[in-house]
């Protein structure tokens, strides 16, 4: 059983759109008083940048469509980064293209694309199902497919360059893809587990965990991946079965879990549907150094929850329907967006009470 | 018919012969040139029609093509049976109020099967029907939320011009109109007895439904854009109509508000008015200590409120003695203003139920209805009386019947079932779906009746086959489906059924999409369901080369036949080539396949054969003893180990017949010979067995391999004697 949280510390306003919404992200924001996120919409697939103001006197300040990003098929995943200044917004789709466009920081408008890929032979043929971008110095995407391709993308001062990693003929599925370090990355997929790749070893991961999911009587998919850039070495894993697990490198044989029937029978399964989004929370404060750093989660069955190593739960949201996707603002972690099943992206804002009061 | 059109550009639906009524025609733009050749007609989603027209192939009439630009033919949607009041909700509004109602529906269904557990019987109990209505009336309240709410932004000044309601921010939707309606009637036991103000309530709120033109409504919107340009209002006929109208209705503070604009309160006018003056204020204060039978009234409505019949009939005797007073007082000769004089006597007749002057002032039979309910009979009670009063109004004004006062008439005429199916007409399957628990909220009878099994109906009730209805719409769309089965898991007879067709129908190319629908199985225990998903996702990912997928899915689903299908294939590609790309995709396969090959180790196999098959190629290339030697060793390793599938005992065997044919001695000594015997022993007689599998082999391989081990066997024993 989980906690619920505190509900009256928090703000959290529900925005309806009038399409399906699959990913949101935050976008950085360059002035206090606008805030930037995009999401990915379908009917006709886009990608859509929304602002809002956060300092507005109405309490429920309403979301406002900025600009639109058509994309050629749905969207499959979302991220957003910057780079050299540029805010900049990366989508693949679900026929296997890639697409970066930069942002302007101030309003939200779409100032350029940057890179439009779709080759079936020498990118992916089938969906794009995860990608990462590494922001820290190479600014190198890589991209995971359902094909068993993953690709990684430089994108140079004039020319676009992609080279493929790994090419499993559709032995494997991938799902997920994380980068670690400038020149390590992580994926996840369908069947064999995690993988730990290194570009200056290539030829194949260098390091698997074989999932041992549910001690082998189950067997997931995993939807998402995150790795703290503090600590590099471990990943936290959401998938099937309400399953979150940390896998550190140092330690590949065994995996924490930190919720679902996954690894261990000891833990109460606090959801025991599908997790599609793991991320590191920054604003839980961390327990102890020697643990897990706390992570959150959103399901199919609509929680969304900070969950602690050996600690229960805290609930942030109970949704009649799926929450299909969130973000944590890295400049505000007390800020989460939500993407709802049922046409709605709602945010989150924890612990405002002092400013609610004044 | 296909391929024969009509000659003009409409389509005619097939009428039934005999039918009294010409068939509708509705023409259709299709904006081709006449002659269309072909046309097809096919369903969309929901009640979407698909129509293609397609002109004659460029082949017989090819000048025509060209002039056209190749246009062949085009594809329309047509949209069929809209529902007629609903013009002004939005696709999107729609599938909102779909999925915020599923809550309130679903809460309320707990609570009924709760209930009936704490009840012995599957039906309610009398003491359980008591508070039953309570719940219902929180779920009406619920559901009446989610269809909008009137939020006003009132200004912080008010403009005394500005007599009507502000704009809404919502238009009012009919739907909601006609679900009050049945809250009114149906759910809350405590209005019974002010149900005439409560229809007061409602029409104040919805009379602009009621017709586009001829309403009080429309009268009064009118004249509030005029007011503001008139100079002189108690000049203009329209200002008393529009007054007359507002208190026919009942709209008291519209009257005060729109009195009090009378030229004779303006503190700047050369005549004497104060006479004219205190008549007119004197009506405003008789309107609005207007007795009304009804507990409360809510923030600025006029009126003194009564909440027993005894205090409401004194009150209002001695009011309609006042009102009688003004309207033979002296003080009317010294009003000089004549339409002032004759306006406002008007509206005292209004007050004293003058059945002529309020059918005047009312536009519609709906208004009339509730202006003689106010003013003529306040105490109607029963469905009955009011239900003849209606009927009488409406002769008196014939007007245009639409979705709500259908509605209304057929909830007077007290039968449910016409309630539901002019709803159905008007407002489509949402409405009818959640109504059913309205109607048998309060009523035994309509609860028997509606949730009563029929055979005609496939052993469903009406309540049953409404909530297919509104399921099936949920289901025709791919946003609202996964609504869909928490209205089908409510209908006992035939829902289940629906749903797993529901869900077996959902597409499997999206793994997200297909966990979604395995949750919603695993929701409603639909094991059998999600396992023929998952052997359906599995086809799909492994005919599209996503090895990996497949076998996961079919591993979920438990499928072994067929796994072992594909380690069949497997195996038996194994045996054709050994190049190192296609190795690493067995030994990938293999992997996955895991423990459902049904072979133990059948990794470590693959890498022994593998080293096996290369030795062998060295030997054939020319190798050496000591190569030669290995590859026995390999060979006999290989036909020792139980975890050797047995169909590649005969290609292992037919690859020996090499070394054992080796010249320079027997390099197999007796013993290994005679396992190499045993083996092919073992095989001869496995051969007999329907289950054998033997591969592409020679027929004669058996022998072969057979005289082979016996020269060796020959040859061996020499040499170790």
């Amino acid at each position: 059983m989980a906690d619920s949280g505190d509900r009256r510390r928090f703000i959290y306003n529900l925005h309806e759109q009038s399409k399906p919404v699959g990913a949101v992200r935050w976008l950085p924001s360059v002035s206090p008083f606008l805030r930037l996120a995009a999401m990915s919409v379908l009917s006709p697939p886009a990608i859509e940048i929304h602002s809002f103001s956060s300092q507005s006197p109405n309490p429920n300040p309403d979301l406002n469509l900025v600009s639109s990003y058509p994309l050629p098929s749905s969207a499959t995943s979302l991220t957003s980064f910057k780079s050299h200044n540029y805010t900049l917004i990366a989508a693949s789709t679900s026929t296997g293209s890639l697409h970066i466009f930069s942002v302007n920081p101030y309003d939200g408008k779409i100032e350029s694309q940057i890179i439009s890929i779709s080759d079936k032979d020498s990118f992916h043929c089938g969906p794009i199902q995860s990608i990462d971008v590494e922001t820290s110095s190479t600014g190198e995407c890589a991209t995971a497919g359902e094909d068993g391709r993953v690709n990684l993308v430089l994108v140079g001062e004039d020319k676009v360059e992609n080279f493929r990693v790994c090419e499993s003929d559709g032995l494997v599925a991938y799902t997920a893809v994380k980068w670690g370090s400038p020149v390590e990355f992580v994926t996840g997929g369908v069947g064999p587990g995690l993988q730990w790749w290194d570009k200056r070893r290539p030829g194949g991961p260098v390091a698997q965990f074989k999932g041992v999911w549910g001690r082998g009587t189950v067997t997931g998919m995993i939807h998402s991946i995150d790795i703290h850039p503090s600590r590099k070495h471990t990943c936290v894993v959401g998938g099937s079965s309400g399953a979150v697990y940390a896998w550190d490198l140092r330690w590949q044989q065994q995996a924490i879990t930190l919720a679902g029937t996954g690894l261990e029978a000891k833990s109460q399964p606090f959801s025991e549907s599908e997790v599609w989004e793991v991320k590191y929370d920054a604003f839980t404060p961390q327990v102890s150094s020697t643990k897990v750093l706390p992570v959150m989660m959103c399901s199919e069955d609509g929680f969304l929850a900070v969950l602690q190593q050996d600690e229960r739960p805290v609930q942030l949201l109970e949704e009649p329907c799926a929450i299909n996707s969130f973000d944590i603002d890295p400049q505000n972690p007390s800020d989460v967006i939500v993407a709802l099943e049922w046409e709605s992206v709602g945010i989150l804002s924890r612990g405002r009470e002092e400013t609610e009061m004044a | 018919m296909p391929g024969i059109p009509s000659d003009s550009s409409s389509l005619i639906p097939f009428a039934l012969e005999g039918s009294s009524q010409p068939p509708p025609v509705y023409p259709l733009q299709h904006g081709l040139r006449a002659p269309i050749h072909r046309i097809h007609i096919s369903w969309s989603r929901g009640n979407l029609l698909n129509v293609t027209c397609l002109r004659p192939p460029p082949d017989q009439q090819e000048e025509m093509a060209r002039e056209d630009d190749g246009i062949g033919g085009k594809a329309i949607e047509v949209l069929l049976g809209g529902a007629i009041l609903e013009g002004n909700i939005g696709e999107h509004k729609r599938r909102r109020i779909a999925y915020e109602s599923v809550k309130s529906y679903a809460f309320l269904h707990d609570k009924k099967i709760s209930l009936a557990k704490m009840e012995t019987g599957d039906n309610l109990s009398a003491p359980a029907l008591t508070y039953w209505w309570q719940y219902t009336l929180e779920y009406s309240k619920s559901i009446r939320d989610i269809l909008g709410n009137a939020r006003l932004h009132r200004p912080l000044i008010e403009d005394p011009k500005n007599f009507l309601k502000p704009e809404e921010v919502e238009q009012p939707i009919g739907t909601k109109a006609a679900w009050e309606l049945m809250e009114i009637f149906y759910v809350d036991m405590q209005l019974l007895s002010w149900l005439p103000e409560r229809l007061v309530d409602w029409l104040e709120g919805y009379d602009s439904l009621l017709s586009k033109t001829e309403t009080v409504h429309s009268k009064l919107a009118i004249l509030q854009r005029k007011v503001t340009s008139m100079r002189v209002v108690e000049d203009e006929p329209g200002y008393w109509n529009g007054l007359a109208a507002a208190l026919a209705v009942g709209w008291l503070d519209v009257v005060a508000k729109l009195l009090r604009l009378h030229g004779s309160y303006d503190p700047d006018q050369f005549d004497k008015r104060e006479t004219e003056n205190g008549l007119v204020e004197a009506v405003v204060l008789l309107v609005s200590e207007m007795p009304r039978m009804r507990p409360n009234l809510p923030n600025g409505k006029l009126g003194i409120c009564y909440q027993t019949k005894h205090d409401y009939i004194k009150g209002l005797e001695k009011w309609r003695v006042k009102v009688s007073g003004l309207e033979s007082s002296p003080f009317w000769v010294h009003c000089n203003h004549r339409p002032t004089r004759d306006g406002l006597i008007n509206l005292l007749h209004i007050l004293l139920g003058d059945a002529k002057h309020i059918a005047d002032a009312t536009s519609h039979w709906l208004e009339l209805f509730i202006s003689h309910l106010l003013y003529i009979r306040p105490l109607t009670n029963g469905l009955e009386g009011m239900g003849n009063l209606a009927e009488k109004c409406m002769n008196l004004k014939p007007s245009a019947n639409n979705g709500l006062t259908s509605l209304l008439a057929g909830i007077l005429s007290e039968n449910p079932e016409i309630v539901l199916a002019d709803c159905l007409k008007a407002f489509g399957p949402w409405i009818v779906a959640h109504a059913v628990d309205l109607l048998t909220a309060n009523s035994e009878y309509t609860d028997g009746l509606l949730n009563e099994e029929r055979y005609q109906l496939g052993g469903a009730s009406i309540g049953e086959l409404y909530m297919l209805v509104y399921a099936q719409a949920l289901a025709s769309h791919p946003l609202t489906w996964q609504v869909a089965p928490a209205y089908l898991s409510t209908c006992l007879n035939q829902g289940r059924g629906l749903l797993e067709i529901l869900l077996l129908r959902q597409p499997v190319q999206n793994y997200r999409v297909v966990l979604k629908t395995l949750e919603i199985c695993h929701l409603y225990e639909l094991g059998n369901i999600s396992t023929h998903i998952m052997k359906m996702a599995g086809m799909y990912q492994w005919k599209h080369g996503h090895k990996g997928l497949g076998i996961y899915w079919f591993q979920q689903s438990r499928d072994r036949t067929r796994l072992s299908q594909i380690a069949h294939k497997l195996f038996d590609n194994i045996g054709k080539s050994l190049s190192d790309d296609s190795f690493k995709q067995w030994e990938g396969l293999m992997e996955l396949l895991g423990s459902d090959v049904g072979i133990a180790g059948g990794l470590e196999f693959l890498h022994k054969y593998r080293e096996f098959k290369r030795s062998l190629q060295q030997i054939v290339n020319g190798g050496t003893v000591e190569a030669a030697k290995k590859s026995t060793e390999l060979l006999v390793q290989l036909m020792r180990n139980p975890s050797t599938p047995q169909r590649f005992w005969l290609p292992l065997l037919l690859d020996s017949v090499k070394l054992l044919e080796w010249r320079s001695g027997p390099l197999l000594g007796v013993s290994e010979t005679n396992l190499l015997l045993g083996k092919l022993q073992e095989l001869s007689m496995a051969k007999l067995r329907p289950d054998f599998h033997g591969g592409e082999l020679k027929p004669n391989a058996l022998g072969d391999v057979r005289l082979a081990l016996a020269k060796n066997l020959g040859r061996a024993i020499l040499e170790e004697s």
